[in-house]
């Protein structure tokens, strides 16, 4: 990271700290502000858009650690949610367990799910991997659909009442708001210090050449293990809370398509870096709820009335693909990566370099 | 008995129509090296195709399926020409999530142009089934065995004698070293993207044929996987022997699994098979072992 003339570290922990400078605090503050207040600037629908989008982050900024960092194509997240899901659902609607306890089981059965196919990462390689998440995506249908009905409610699937934290009970969108922002900042948190340290380093090197990688004394399998144990703990609690929020859970909900989704919030954001997958999710969630909120409103304007809902929604797909693919084949860094020309572009201003 | 054995043939006859789809998937991956998550897609556009030349224009049907096999000729090299050809050279993770793009935008394109209710595709087989025996067969299943193997037999050939097809497998290997070599990388890679678009149509149809079909066929490109996995990505004729296994398996587990688990038997079996080949033997059966050097 480039800093400005005449600012270095004195100390081992300032050189250390994620965030170095006082501009810095001044933003993450301001931001943090920003993000806490966000439900009084637009509520009903806008709410509700805001906590499925930080779920989704961290599903996604899962998926960076597993897909970004440790290079292990994975196309199973969506399938690791819903275990997560189905795990928090049915310790609350069995048990009644705490949220404090189910969240981070939730995470844990998920993580343990998402390494099962791991240990076939640790035989095979690159792409053939993709293969395996795949599988774990027919098997999780399968098997929610056909474990006994006492257990996950089989095709019915199951239905949950608002839980509550210490008799605090999250039964609007605003309330889970808090819950799901909070959750959100602290796995993003965990990201952070997570990829900076020697864990995230040897990701990076079993991503970058494993063999490589090997020779110098990284135990390739652990570590490509490791990376799916994370990814899919940040699946399970990202699952865990949408089954919070959505008060439904079935196996329909987490299908293959939604984890090209969240692999498609990672090509546009851009890889191997934990806020381009958080500028990529709300980047597409929110394109997406431009289009389904525009969608019905170009229908209605005379000249465009030959053009069906569906088509504009099917059209949705369109462009996104295409923004997929204009994205690898013009600027596969992501819009992390034009961010970060921002930034430095603002930092040095007026003088070009 | 009878009904193991109708289990045993009909699962090798539709685990042989899996191995058509597998085939275009490997002919892309030992050409370019591409992993094509969008094969599924090209399947659909394959069969919206014949559809459209067939029912929507009204021409016969030999010469829509003729049009529909130039048109994903040409859909195939346009794929290649738009996305493949700017990122000759890229790495392997580029060329991989372009698919993933393919797949949205291929799918968008299908739900723009043809909506999601249902199309019922031309009997291009007559319905009636074939007796063999005390078994009773689909005639489009049996045909589409035959032209499977045939095939693979052709391209097994096409890969290992003929001059284009060697250079193709070259430029798999690495595109910097085959262009170095004075080969035409961009054509190689157009040629397999021409031959998979033409698999995938003529898979369509056999496994369509007499069909309602909507663009959720799709997912015959990830039920094809397993069969390509176990072949060994690789290997065109080991295609055939893989998809029979896997076939047969899938119709043995259904013959005892399904009164157990009330169906669906068959649909996920595949891929527990394909986890334990990648456990024990990740190469597949035919596939080439690479030695890597850093």
């Amino acid at each position: 990271m480039t800093r400005p003339a005449g600012v270095f570290s004195q100390t081992y922990d300032e050189d250390q700290a994620i965030i170095r400078t006082r501009p810095q605090w001044y933003w993450f503050i301001g931001f943090m502000i920003f993000m806490f207040t966000l439900p009084f600037f637009g509520g009903g629908r806008a709410l509700g858009i805001m906590n499925m989008i930080w779920i989704t982050v961290i599903a996604v900024v899962g998926l960076q650690i597993n897909v970004g960092y440790a290079g292990q194509v994975n196309l199973g997240q969506s399938a690791f949610m819903g275990v997560g899901a189905y795990a928090a659902g049915a310790l609350t609607f069995h048990f009644d367990l705490p949220i404090w306890i189910t969240i981070p089981a939730a995470g844990i059965s998920s993580a343990i799910f998402g390494a099962m196919f791991g240990l076939a990462a640790v035989r095979v390689k690159g792409f053939y991997l993709a293969l395996t998440t795949i599988a774990a995506q027919y098997i999780f249908a399968f098997a929610m659909i056909k474990l006994p009905k006492a257990w996950f409610g089989q095709i019915e699937g199951l239905r949950l009442n608002p839980v509550s934290l210490l008799g605090f009970e999250f039964n609007n969108d605003l309330r889970m708001y808090y819950l799901v922002a909070s959750i959100t900042v602290l796995m993003i948190y965990g990201a952070w210090g997570l990829v900076r340290s020697r864990t995230g380093r040897a990701f990076v090197a079993v991503r970058d050449n494993d063999n490589a990688a090997n020779i110098i004394g990284i135990d390739v399998f652990y570590y490509k293990f490791l990376s799916f144990f994370i990814g899919a703990f940040y699946a399970g609690v990202a699952g865990a809370l949408w089954g919070y929020y959505v008060r439904y859970i079935h196996a329909d909900q987490f299908t293959l398509w939604l984890s090209v989704w969240y692999l498609s919030m990672l090509i546009v954001g851009g890889m191997g870096s934990i806020l381009g997958a958080i500028i990529g999710t709300v980047g597409i969630r929110s394109l997406q709820e431009m289009i389904t909120y525009l969608g019905p409103k170009i229908t209605e304007i005379e000249l465009f009335s030959a053009i069906g809902g569906e088509v504009v929604f099917a059209s949705m797909n369109v462009l996104l693909g295409g923004i997929i693919i204009l994205f690898v084949i013009f600027e596969p860094r992501g819009l992390y990566h034009r961010w970060n020309i921002i930034k430095e572009t603002y930092r040095i201003w007026p003088f070009p370099h | 008995m009878i009904s193991l054995l109708f289990h045993v043939v009909n699962g090798a006859l539709i685990g042989l129509l899996y191995s058509l789809v597998a085939m275009g998937f490997i002919i892309i991956y030992r050409s370019a090296r591409v992993f094509n998550f969008a094969q599924g897609e090209v399947v659909v556009v394959g069969a919206f195709l014949v559809w459209s030349f067939s029912q929507y224009f009204g021409l016969p049907l030999w010469v829509s399926l003729v049009f529909a096999f130039a048109a994903s000729i040409l859909l195939g090299l346009a794929i290649e020409r738009s996305i493949f050809r700017p990122l000759v050279g890229e790495e392997l993770f580029s060329l991989v999530m372009v698919t993933i793009g393919l797949l949205v935008l291929i799918r968008g394109l299908v739900l723009v142009t043809w909506g999601a209710e249902v199309h019922f595709f031309p009997k291009v087989f007559p319905t009636a089934g074939i007796r063999i025996g005390p078994l009773i067969l689909d005639k489009g299943l049996v045909i589409g065995a035959g032209l499977t193997i045939f095939a693979a037999a052709f391209f097994s050939w096409f890969f290992n004698r003929t001059r284009t097809g060697l250079e193709m497998t070259a430029v798999a290997e690495d595109h910097q070293i085959a262009l170095s070599l004075g080969l035409n990388v961009k054509r190689s890679i157009a040629i397999a993207w021409a031959i998979s678009g033409v698999l995938c149509t003529m898979a369509a149809t056999i496994f369509l044929s007499g069909k309602g079909m909507t663009f959720l066929v799709s997912d015959i490109g990830l039920a094809a996987l397993p069969v390509a996995l176990l072949a060994g990505l690789e290997s065109v004729g080991g295609l055939i022997l893989a998809g029979a296994l896997i076939g047969i398996s899938m119709g043995v587990a259904e013959h005892f699994l399904d009164p157990i688990f009330q169906g669906g038997v068959g649909a996920v079996f595949p891929f527990i098979i394909m986890i334990i080949v990648l456990l024990i033997r990740p190469s597949g059966l035919f596939g080439w072992k690479t030695i890597e050097r850093i």
